[in-house]
């Protein structure tokens, strides 16, 4: 890759980040207009118009490699590479917000709604850009852009002294965060001399052996602490069950699932599970066959760390979700449970058979699946709280709810469908989801080493869905089987009734017909042509010739 | 056909929308149309059942063959990929649900010898749990016949699906509606009982869709062997079984340690089966749930949950674990499942004696009634298999209106009590006497429908031990559970229906009057089938004789195989008759 090149690529970003931009500028607007005129009908319904802009700019705007040239220069030498994973993640970020910004709609005062939601747009934007990210630095960047608008968001809907401690705590639990990352990343780039993403894997790659180098390990450990803040895995998770109980529940409902898609996303860029195609061309004439960038090889450490990640982050999460009275608090302690879930998908889309090509999904098509699943649940069950709560009145104990299914017979029904969706009972997402996860543990190669951990893996897995339903179902239980305590008021609020409407809706598409999802997202996936590369742990023999 | 088999499983829950839809203040509107729903399903369950004896069956094929499959048949991927599809496969259905690679997770339902009686059975007892519920029920009805229909569908669904994780989806959903009958309609324990049935069941039904998930994967590997390394991913029961039996025709080349890991691989998958069939039949060390859920709920929940729900765990162990793993199934199942069962059969019979509330003691009575059926099954011969299915049937029908009948005294007198009653057959003549009935075909009178799979099963299992050279002690010791099971039952008539008449006081109720016309139409049609099954069993024993050969046959090639230690040409032999 010569200069010439470079610059290139580097000039072609630009009509890559047409929907960041506009999310970008309609922020901008927001900040300005809010200072004009406070209103939350005004500023929720521009963000959603931003959010539907920057659909329509999503839906033009080009794929890498932009201009017709080879898509090896575009890989390795531009910060951002859009392939169909990033169209994918973008989208969900949009339609994500979309719902966030509704559930969010009359929670915010007046006075903040404009900042409220501009925060969030640019929070999108960086989501959207965590999804393209094909460098380190520019990663880094995207994170933070994440994190960022967060404290604000945290400090805006109230203020009074627990919302504070929970702003205050999340903003210097994510900056120790970052700065781990950050160390991780150095290590990463210290001995690969390189920030690209791709040109990383190579390296390691190239340096293929079943053991780490040690800088590498210590890189590699430090960038999963640093993203299991963000995805609350145990033990960085300390600070959900405080926030989530601080803050709103909208508020709580973006700190569920954003950090969760952020976390997910870089970590599987950064350990390279999702390889990248390159098609390389001029004009229509194929120069070079369809290959896949080879997957970083993270040895044997890396799998046994996310292992245990994986067991511990379930296993305490569904545990100390047995002794919550607090809903919110309860609903954090799931959350750190479903990272665990989706660790596991983590932990073995390492280890699906190769050679069978585009088989059947595997673990990372499993973690995007839940990851959306997750979203509609969760995001649902804090919207239905969001809609019960009010100012004077907030849903704070499981007892809050006692007898809903009298009094708001409607909401009970959805908030049933989300708790169920949450236990994994079929003809919902959570199901599906948890099907794909457990398959893919289920489906390792039976030869690669470990395979009968990866099982234990899905047994434990399922025992703890098991324990997990006990402390979902007292929710169904308080609800349903009690006598109202002190009848919560009426709902009118159509935009926190919508989001909870949106969400059910594809918590129940999703689960009745999971096709309408999994396909997008494993067209999303690349194609795997020549599946040696993809070959999860090398062969010994292999790595003896090498 | 299949358009009429697809209306019964959806009728229920087309009536339960309904129900729900119209609200709790129209209770009447709202009974007529669960009526209506249930007795429509009744009647497309029979013709189906009819039309299904009729057909002929094919012999030959080692494998199941579910008749009525709605949508076209499915068709194979060809070895290069999933993209062309030309074959038909005899094993599948267009219905797909999820695909996953070259396999798909499909909408796979239909009739074959196994579930038809089944289906039968649970469409007659909706229809009596309906008319039970008529005037018990009076807080939020409609809801309540929502989650009853809800229920039925979900019932349907498990019999009839020939998918095996589309098995477990409505395996799973069952839950769900009994839960609320349980939890909201059920006696002063209720929230507890509900939600000890719920964990319970999931639990061991989530280790199930392991085992599942484990058979489907270890069929698509070793499939590779004859697919040129392509594999067959598949859902399918049928499939699936033709599989195991391809696999289990190269036992015979495997050399020690291959054969090893491979039957040990059958003994995890059958333990994995086992979790959630086990916890639903129930075997015994499992089943703490059951007299708490079976008491708790309301009448209609109870005839269901007896009636049907503990049936899906025996139909499990028969559908799946003795076709998929047979080899464990013989090895390990055979004296495990067995001793728990006549275990089963003698602990629930004496925790029916000692009690005193007359739906314990029949709830108990299940236990042990299902513990015949669990031996008779385990016994692995055509006799005891065809027994074990019989006395699914009969349980179904006896301990169901046993429940009808207990809900019926109880909303007459509010009591459970066995020491409140006395010689109420002389003040309620036809109670009393459907009360005598149900409990004599519940022992097993000859003539009645009990005795003929009760001597089906005792064969099955005589046989099976005095064919290894052993003392039947299985047997011996079952014998005495009948007799156990004709002393509480008839000791429960006597204390509450003959002798000197004592009343329980009835407070704030209008006096207490017979069966009325609406239970009548409850009980009659469960009385009559067992008439009709007592005396004249055959036409029901045809139409599941081919499908009960089937997995007869199969385990029958397992049977002898100790283990990993079999001698190779032990299992040659055995490979030979597979292969004829």
């Amino acid at each position: 890759v010569n200069n010439e090149q470079v610059v290139s690529a580097l000039l072609n970003v630009y009509p890559l980040i047409v929907p960041e931009a506009v999310l970008l500028v309609g922020a901008c607007v927001l900040f300005l207009g809010g200072t004009f005129r406070p209103g939350r009908s005004l500023w929720g319904a521009a963000a959603l118009v931003t959010l539907a802009a920057a659909g329509v700019a999503l839906w033009f705007s080009p794929q890498s490699p932009v201009a017709p040239t080879e898509t090896r220069v575009a890989l390795f030498a531009s910060p951002l590479y859009v392939d169909r994973l990033a169209v994918l993640i973008k989208a969900v970020a949009l339609v994500g917000g979309a719902v966030l910004v509704l559930c969010s709609w009359n929670e915010v005062p007046d006075r903040w709604a404009a900042e409220f939601h501009a925060c969030l747009l640019i929070l999108l934007a960086g989501i959207c850009l965590t999804g393209s990210a094909n460098e380190l630095v520019t990663l880094f960047v995207s994170l933070e852009l994440v994190s960022i608008p967060t404290y604000v968001l945290l400090y805006l809907p109230r203020y009074d002294n627990p919302a504070q401690e929970a702003a205050m705590k999340y903003f210097l639990l994510s900056v120790f965060s970052s700065a781990l990352l950050l160390f991780g990343f150095s290590y990463l780039y210290g001995m690969a001399g390189t920030t690209n993403l791709p040109a990383l894997a190579e390296v390691l790659d190239r340096s293929r052996s079943t053991a780490l180098p040690g800088v590498a390990l210590i890189g590699l450990v430090m960038v999963v602490a640093g993203l299991g803040f963000r995805i609350t895995a145990v033990p960085f998770h300390f600070y959900a069950p405080d926030v989530y109980q601080g803050t709103t529940p909208s508020a709580a409902a973006l700190l569920a699932f954003v950090p969760k898609v952020a976390g997910f996303v870089a970590l599987l860029r950064v350990l390279g599970f999702v390889p990248h195609e390159i098609v390389t061309t001029r004009g229509t004439e194929l120069l070079e066959a369809t290959g896949v960038v080879p997957t970083m090889v993270l040895g044997a450490q890396v799998p046994h760390l996310l292992w245990i990640l994986a067991t511990v982050t379930m296993t305490l999460g569904n545990v100390l979700g047995l002794l919550q009275d607090n809903i919110k608090r309860m609903l954090a302690y799931s959350s750190v449970a479903n990272a665990g879930y989706m660790l596991i998908g983590l932990v073995v889309a390492r280890f699906q058979p190769a050679g069978s090509g585009a088989s059947y999904p595997g673990g990372v098509e499993a973690i995007l699946f839940y990851l959306v699943a997750y979203g509609a649940m969760t995001v649902g069950a804090f919207a239905v709280l969001g809609c019960l709560s009010t100012p004077q009145r907030p849903v704070e104990k499981i007892d809050d709810l006692a007898g809903l299914s009298r009094t708001h017979p409607g909401l009970a029904l959805l908030m049933v469908l989300f708790l169920f969706s949450l236990i994994g009972l079929p003809a919902t997402a959570g199901f599906v989801g948890k099907l794909l996860l457990f398959w893919g543990a289920m489906a390792v190669e039976p030869n690669a080493m470990d395979a009968l951990w990866f099982r234990m893996l899905a047994l434990i897995g399922v025992l703890n869905a098991a324990i997990a339903a006990w402390y979902y179902l007292r929710v169904a239980v308080v609800m349903y089987l009690r006598n109202p305590l002190r009848p919560l008021d009426k709902v009118h609020a159509w935009p926190g009734l919508t989001a909870v409407s949106l969400c059910a809706a594809l918590t129940l598409v999703a689960g009745l017909y999971p096709a309408s999802l999994l396909v997008p997202i494993q067209q999303a996936m690349p194609r795997a042509s020549s599946a040696a590369t993809l070959s999860a742990v090398p062969q010994p023999a292999q790595a003896n010739a090498r | 056909m299949p358009t009429l088999l697809l209306l019964m499983l959806v009728l229920p829950l087309a009536g339960a929308v309904a129900a729900a839809a119209l609200g709790p203040s129209r209770g009447e509107a709202v009974r007529w149309t669960s009526l209506l729903a249930t007795v429509a399903s009744l009647v497309l369950a029979l013709v189906l059942a009819v039309n299904f004896a009729s057909l002929p069956r094919p012999e030959g094929k080692r494998t199941f063959l579910p008749e009525f499959v709605p949508g076209a048949p499915g068709l194979i991927p060809d070895a290069q990929g999933a993209v062309t599809k030309t074959r038909e496969d005899p094993h599948a259905t267009s219905w797909d649900l999820l695909p996953l690679g070259r396999g798909a997770i499909q909408f796979y339902v239909g009739i074959d010898g196994l579930n038809v009686w089944l289906l039968v059975l649970t469409a007659l007892l909706m229809v009596s749990s309906v008319l039970v519920s008529w005037t018990s029920v009076t807080e939020r009805v409609n809801e309540y016949y929502a989650w009853l229909l809800a229920l039925g569908t979900g019932m349907l669904g498990v019999f009839l699906a020939f998918d095996v994780v589309l098995f477990y989806v409505f395996f799973e959903l069952t839950l769900v509606p009994l839960f609320f009958l349980i939890g909201i309609w059920g006696g002063p324990q209720r929230q507890h009982a509900a939600r000890k049935f719920f964990i319970y069941t999931l639990t061991g039904s989530l280790i199930t869709l392991l085992g599942v998930l484990a058979i489907v994967l270890v069929c698509y590997e070793r499939s590779k062997d004859w697919t040129d390394n392509v594999g067959e991913l598949t859902f399918s029961m049928p499939r699936l079984v033709e599989m195991v039996q391809t696999i289990r025709q190269g036992m015979g080349r495997m050399n020690a340690q291959e054969l090893a890991l491979w039957l040990n691989i059958q003994r995890w998958i059958f333990l994995a089966l086992m979790a959630g069939f086990a916890i639903k039949v129930p075997l015994v060390p499992l089943h703490t749930w059951l007299p708490l859920a079976h008491v708790e709920a309301p009448t209609a929940g109870s005839v269901l949950l007896a009636g049907v729900l503990l049936k899906i765990g025996a139909y499990g162990f028969l559908r799946f674990c003795l076709p998929l793993v047979p080899d464990a199934s013989v090895s390990l199942g055979a004296p495990l499942i067995g001793t728990l069962a006549v275990i089963g059969i003698i602990y629930g019979a004496f925790c029916a004696l000692s009690q005193d509330d007359i739906k314990k003691l029949v709830a108990y009575s299940s236990v042990s009634h299902l513990g015949f059926c669990m031996l008779g099954m385990f016994a692995l011969t055509a006799a005891g298999l065809t027994g074990s299915l019989l006395q699914m049937i009969n349980h179904g029908l006896s301990t169901g209106a046993l429940f009808l009948l207990v809900g019926m005294l109880y909303e007459r007198y509010h009591t459970r009590k066995m020491a409140d009653y006395g010689g109420i057959a002389a003040r309620l003549k036809l109670l009393g006497f459907f009360m005598v009935f149900i409990c004599l075909t519940s022992v097993g009178l000859p003539g009645l429908n009990g005795f003929v799979g009760e001597v089906l099963v005792l064969m099955g299992a005589y046989d099976l031990q005095m064919s290894q050279g052993q003392f039947p002690l299985l047997a011996a010791v079952a014998v005495t559970g009948i007799v156990l099971g004709a002393w509480y039952l008839l000791t429960m008539l006597r204390r509450v229906f003959f002798g000197p008449v004592k009343e329980p006081r009835v407070e704030g109720h209008g006096t207490v009057a017979d069966l009325n016309l609406r239970e009548l139409a409850a009980l009659l049609p469960i009385a009559a089938a067992c008439v009709a099954l007592g005396v004249y069993p055959q036409p029901v024993l045809d139409a599941s004789r081919r499908d009960l050969q089937v997995v007869a046959d199969i385990v029958g090639t397992a049977s002898g195989m100790q283990g990993a230690a079999a001698p190779a040409e032990h299992v040659e032999q055995v490979a030979e008759e597979v292969r004829r």
